[in-house]
């Protein structure tokens, strides 16, 4: 793996040779006359749920949401549940690496030397996930190419990297690491623009200066400076013309001092989701992950009175209603999240298009398990909200024992990639889903 | 410089034409009679006016049409007397009298023609100049590094390795060994690393320090097929006591992550970064083996323009150094069409260098700050904070701009950069923008033009000290003594600039003369026919430039540090490659030993086999690339820049020829003959050395003739039978030494040395020559003069 270090970033997103290009870049998307935009979120949240006050108890269109997917109701037509996906991928690592691991990628994990509670030792997923799939897809063609392609993010993300706190892959061996920092998610979408911004706000100065200094000097040196002056001048000029060409979407103003910690999930979750929208409003990536903890994770949300651990409280048995109780309400909270971001993207009408953004975006909630107890892969919760790939939404389908891969087919078709397999081949046997 | 370059294709172009028509042929048979002429009538420059400016224009620049080149060169007036009073004028019948082309040879000898007069010619005045790249890089290391303490490692040989026995997930659960291990190349097999460690899991870290040997990209390769990480040149992240990767403690960002195996299969990892010479970095290896078959962990680097090698022992050391702030932006490269890096020029990209470079800068020290600043986490009032921010930044710009900040430029700033609306880490940015790409940081002289002021004067002085040794600002020392009034004397600043010379940078900044003094930094690719010289190969060049290094630094850096030694000196040194490849005595272990040799044989630098090897073709020697190099750089001779290309062609020739008859062929005639009589005599007396620097007596299968008849600059012909001969003339030559001090004196100081006074350099010569020409001395003579040079003096023989 060749590790992109903070200086080489800077040198890619530096100002001077970068300043035209993205400029560039998005005056062209702006004019662009392209297909309708399609766009992904998948959205990860661990340890399972609780079936009972989760799945509907009906079938098709007509359906209740229960506890936990209440918050979904002014998105009801626009949601699509599927139970009875299961991840068949087997082979080393423990449940919920693999879980974790295998979840976007459907396939195996390499042999390796991270050892789980039980099972054998493993490594990285051995090929890439589906969001990076759909990404390199769309980046491949320049009708939907964009700045970025995929953006990752996380809440609470651990700071560890092991087949636990990595889903998304950009290929086998090569694990994404997910920004739970929500500025360094703005450095990366708009350094630039600061970086602009602080420029603009100094020259001046500057120029004032090397005049000051200028008339210290003789005749001869001052010729130096004065070059120099109309060099700051011209920078001068060029930061205006950028400036004139503004983002669809001016650059959130975030909360200052929020931080990565447990305490901060809440209002970290709620920038990620502002910079999410924002980035998508000026297409800046259409394809984007957002990652709740990790798989294990261990989210303590005293905000909801819960002074466990989320992945503690998931290994308590059934009858243990007190624990099922904070166990709803965890995932009740993570499913706010979903419609939090779901009703910004609703709210926000779709930039040179018709209809709202969210009738362009395609929302993919899941878990790395069916069940925390048991640790299942079956029954494997996948919620879609949102539109514009062709799904029929607004349904409950229940499809029993399916492997999850058929779901990344159905997927990669909807973006127009006809692609025969994805992940482990074996567990594509029977095409896409039928979800049209 | 000929480039190397030329040397892959096997063909050269250059030094083999037609020279300008005034340039006499020195090796002309009839010899000019001494007899005293008459005097001319007319003056020198009257008979140059009225018979030699309509062809070659007032000050020997040349017409177009009529004669075209300039009048530039380096035969004595003797010389251009005899061709004046045979050829010239060309349109006339009637040549120049005796008399008269003595009296005009004088007047354009003087005026425009020789060497002296050029030099007298081209600046006469201190030029302001920008910060070259390389003091661009090395002050802002410098600048950031003077915030907090800064820990350069000393000793070398290894880093300190740390061994732990695990157990599953607890990855150090207990230490049961401490060493030091030279180099990272293990090869565990299916074994344990120690006694009483496990073989199915342990762990090791390494800790310590990397040294830097030149500037430039670096890479690095981590190779394992188990878990490791590399960090380097980072700080222990906050709450991180010691970087163990089995906790939760955040973490600094790695430079390589192999941490997650994947099938016991080896894993490579490669990553680059820049890193300035002479300095050392932080480093730590963390290595873990889980239940894989076999362990084993190579850590490797790949120099600038040097072949990937394990990371020798030399270049580690167990101490740990602070992190050094390196800028990575690219900057187009410094003018250096007078022979030496001068910032006498500005364009608009090197000002968007700039100012992406500080950009780079600024966000690297605000995600530092807290560090940087001084502002621990127990100050929580955020107006003591941002108080602590302000104080931070008006130091970083004091000693940015090496004098205090004015109190209405603080004002202005504060009021500029402090507004309310923005958050004091965007408006630290701001203000670190200002200062880097300020005129008082990048012109360091611009600011201090007032020299009425003793302080300033001071100041200046003190600027002038960091930039000559060191290419950086003044350190703390300086500036105190510049604030105390103690740096005023020439002895004061002697005194200053001989503890300078002892830090790790000076030594930086003289070793990045060498390489440009002897083309050691032109980075071009020394492969040779690899069926001719089997064995050749990327590893053995990169230790004959390790061997030309070590040299020069044990010759410069001893007590007696004489410039002579680099030429006389009867050894080398080599490691067990370069012994056996070179046929020497063994040496054993990699580390390279002093090796001495025969002394007809060999002599210091000149025949040092990385300088033999870069001066050779593909297949063999060339006395031409030698010669060039020998007239130019070890002898200061002057050569005019050959008028056509002409390619040497090893096939046109006789197959049966030696080298040197080829050469003696190829450049026969007459005008050819002007340079390469110079040239030829010094290169043929190298030829009992082949194309990569070996001893031959043979070549071609004919006994080797390596004695040639040179004729020397003052005019004595001197036979020279062995490389001795030409090392102990050109020991002994004036013109050899004062091309030394001219060409330390320009990378020193950044200027032309006629800004100092048309005499600067004999002057520097006679000193050099009453302290046994010692370099450390000549250096220190140049610092002192250029540091406390006030007015420019104006040469009086300024056409």
């Amino acid at each position: 793996m060749n590790l992109t270090t903070r200086r080489r970033f800077l040198g890619d997103a530096g100002l001077s040779a970068a300043l035209l290009p993205f400029v560039t870049g998005l005056s062209s998307l702006q004019a662009r006359s392209t297909p309708v935009k399609q766009r992904i979120v998948f959205i990860f949240t661990p340890n399972g749920i609780v079936p009972p006050d989760f799945w509907p108890e009906e079938t098709g269109a007509k359906f209740t949401l229960k506890r936990i997917l209440e918050p979904l109701a002014p998105f009801q037509e626009k949601t699509l549940i599927l139970q009875g996906l299961s991840n068949r991928v087997r082979g080393d690592g423990d449940g919920h690496m693999r879980g974790m691991s295998c979840l976007l990628t459907g396939i195996e994990l390499f042999p390796g030397n991270i050892q789980g509670g039980s099972d054998t030792p493993a490594g990285w997923a051995s090929g890439p996930s589906i969001d990076q799939e759909v990404a390199q897809f769309l980046q491949s063609n320049s009708q939907t190419r964009t700045r970025f392609g995929s953006i990752e993010l996380g809440v609470a993300v651990p700071n560890k990297a092991d087949p636990w706190t990595r889903w998304t892959y950009a290929g086998p061996n090569q694990p994404i690491a997910p920004i739970s920092d929500p500025y360094a998610v703005f450095e990366r979408l708009y350094g630039q623009v600061k970086d602009r911004e602080n420029l603009s706000s100094i020259l001046d100065s500057l120029r004032q200066d090397l005049r000051r200094l200028s008339g210290k000097l003789s005749r001869e040196d001052k010729v130096l400076l004065e070059q120099h002056a109309t060099f700051v001048r011209a920078m001068e000029g060029d930061l205006a013309e950028v400036n004139r060409q503004k983002l669809h979407q001016p650059a959130p103003r975030l909360e200052a001092g929020v931080g990565t910690d447990n305490e901060s999930m809440p209002k970290a979750s709620a920038l990620q989701i502002e910079l999410l929208v924002n980035a998508f409003s000026n297409d800046l990536c259409r394809v984007a992950s957002l990652q709740y903890t990790s798989s294990v994770g261990q989210a303590r949300m005293r905000w909801l009175g819960i002074d466990e651990g989320h992945h503690s409280l998931s290994h308590d048995p059934d009858l243990n209603t007190g624990s099922q109780e904070k166990l709803v309400k965890i995932n009740r909270w993570f499913c706010e999240q979903v419609a939090s971001l779901a009703s910004r993207l609703a709210a926000t009408p779709e930039p040179g298009g018709t209809g709202s953004m969210l009738d362009h975006t395609t929302l993919l909630w899941t878990n790395e398990l069916g069940k925390g107890n048991s640790h299942s892969h079956d029954n494997i919760p996948f919620v879609l909200v949102g539109g514009g790939l062709g799904f029929n939404m607004g349904q409950s389908l229940k499809l029993s024992g399916t492997p999850h891969n058929r779901l990344w087919l159905s997927i990669a078709h909807a973006f127009g990639h006809q692609t025969k397999t994805f992940g482990k081949p074996s567990l594509c046997e029977a095409g896409p889903l039928s979800l049209s | 410089m000929v480039s190397v370059f030329h040397l892959i294709t096997n063909r050269t172009t250059g030094w083999l034409g037609l020279l300008g028509a005034l340039l006499f042929v020195a090796c002309s048979p009839d010899r000019y009679s001494k007899s005293t002429p008459r005097i001319s009538a007319r003056s020198g420059e009257l008979i140059y006016r009225q018979d030699c400016a309509r062809c070659h224009g007032d000050h020997g620049q040349g017409v177009a049409g009529k004669y075209d080149e300039t009048l530039h060169g380096e035969q004595s007036v003797d010389s251009l007397t005899r061709y004046i009073h045979r050829t010239m004028p060309e349109d006339r019948r009637q040549k120049a009298s005796e008399p008269d082309a003595l009296a005009v040879a004088q007047y354009l000898h003087a005026a425009f023609y020789s060497p002296q007069a050029r030099l007298r010619a081209t600046s006469s005045r201190l030029e302001l100049v920008r910060l070259t790249n390389r003091q661009f890089r090395e002050s802002i290391a410098d600048l950031v590094g003077s915030f907090g303490p800064m820990q350069q490692a000393k000793t070398g040989g290894g880093l300190v390795a740390e061994y732990f026995q695990s157990d599953g997930m607890n990855k150090k659960k207990k230490s049961i060994l401490k060493r030091q291990d030279s180099v990272v190349d293990f090869d565990f097999k299916n074994g344990s690393p120690a006694e009483d460690i496990s073989a199915d899991q342990f762990s090791i870290a390494w800790t310590g320090s990397l040294r830097v040997p030149e500037t430039g990209e670096y890479q690095f390769r981590l190779t394992t097929p188990n878990g490791a990480r590399l960090y380097l040149n980072t700080d222990l992240a906050a709450g991180d006591s010691n970087r163990r990767d089995d906790s939760d403690a955040k973490r600094e960002q790695s430079l390589i992550d192999l941490w997650v195996s994947s099938g016991g299969v080896s894993r490579q990892g490669i990553a680059q970064a820049f890193f300035l010479g002479g300095r050392t970095y932080p480093i730590r290896l963390d290595f873990f083996k889980f239940k894989e078959k076999t362990a084993s962990l190579r850590l490797e680097w790949k120099l600038p323009d040097g072949p990937w090698s394990i990371i020798p022992a030399a270049a580690f050391s167990p101490e740990i150094s602070t992190v050094t702030l390196v800028v990575g932006t690219a900057f187009p490269a410094d003018d250096r069409s007078h022979g030496y890096e001068r910032g006498s020029s500005i364009s608009k990209e090197w000002h968007q260098a700039v100012t992406k470079a500080a950009t780079e800068t600024a966000e690297s020290i605000v995600s530092r700050l807290t560090r940087l600043a001084d502002i621990p986490a127990s100050v929580t009032n955020p107006v003591d904070r941002v108080a602590r921010m302000q104080t931070f930044c008006a130091n970083f710009s004091s000693r940015a701009f090496r004098h205090p900040l004015s109190p209405s430029l603080r004002t202005n700033l504060m009021g500029r950069t402090f507004e309310s609306g923005i958050d004091p880490e965007a408006s630290v940015k701001r203000w670190l923008l200002f200062t880097l790409t300020s005129p008082r940081f990048l012109y360091p002289e611009a600011a201090l033009v007032d020299w009425s002021d003793d302080l300033n004067k001071s100041l200046q002085t003190a600027s002038r000290l960091g930039l000559a040794l060191w290419d950086s600002l003044p350190d703390a020392t300086l500036l105190e003594a510049a604030k105390t009034g103690t740096l005023v004397t020439s002895e004061q600043v002697r005194v200053q600039a001989e503890r300078m010379l002892q830090d790790p940078r000076a030594r930086s900044k003289l070793k990045d003369f060498f390489h440009h003094w002897l083309a050691m930094s032109e980075g071009g690719d020394l492969a040779k026919d690899p069926q001719a010289y089997p064995g050749f190969d990327p590893l053995l060049v990169a230790d004959l430039r390790e061997s030309l290094d070590q040299f020069v630094e044990e010759v410069v850096w001893s007590p007696k540090s004489d410039f002579r030694e680099l030429l006389l000196a009867d050894y080398l040194f080599l490691n067990r490659r370069l012994a056996a490849f070179y046929g020497a005595q063994s040496v054993e272990g990699e580390s390279f030993q002093r090796v001495t040799f025969e002394p007809e044989k060999r002599a210091g630098i000149l025949t040092h086999p990385f300088l033999l090897s870069t001066f050779s073709y593909h297949k063999s020697s060339s006395p031409i690339h030698r010669g060039v190099f020998i007239t130019r750089t070890i002898l200061g001779r002057f050569l005019k820049p050959p008028p056509m290309a002409i390619e040497f062609m090893d096939d046109r020739f006789d197959p049966t020829w030696t080298m040197r008859q080829k050469v003696t062929e190829l450049t026969g005639k007459p005008t050819c003959m002007a340079c390469h009589a110079t040239i030829n005599p010094l290169g043929f007396s190298l030829e009992q050395f082949d194309a990569v620097g070996r001893f031959r007596d043979r070549d071609n299968a004919k006994p080797v003739d390596a004695q040639s008849e040179y004729t020397a600059a003052d005019g004595r012909v001197i036979t020279l039978k062995n490389p001795r001969d030409l090392a102990v003339h050109a020991a002994q030559s004036r013109d050899a030494r004062m091309g030394f001090i001219r060409q330390l004196f320009q990378h020193t100081l950044h200027q032309s040395p006629s800004a100092y006074g048309s005499n600067i350099l004999q002057e520097l010569d006679a000193d050099f020559l009453k302290a046994d020409c010692n370099i450390q001395t000549l250096l220190v003579e140049i610092t002192v003069r250029g540091a406390l040079q006030r007015v420019p003096k104006k040469s009086m023989n300024q056409p």
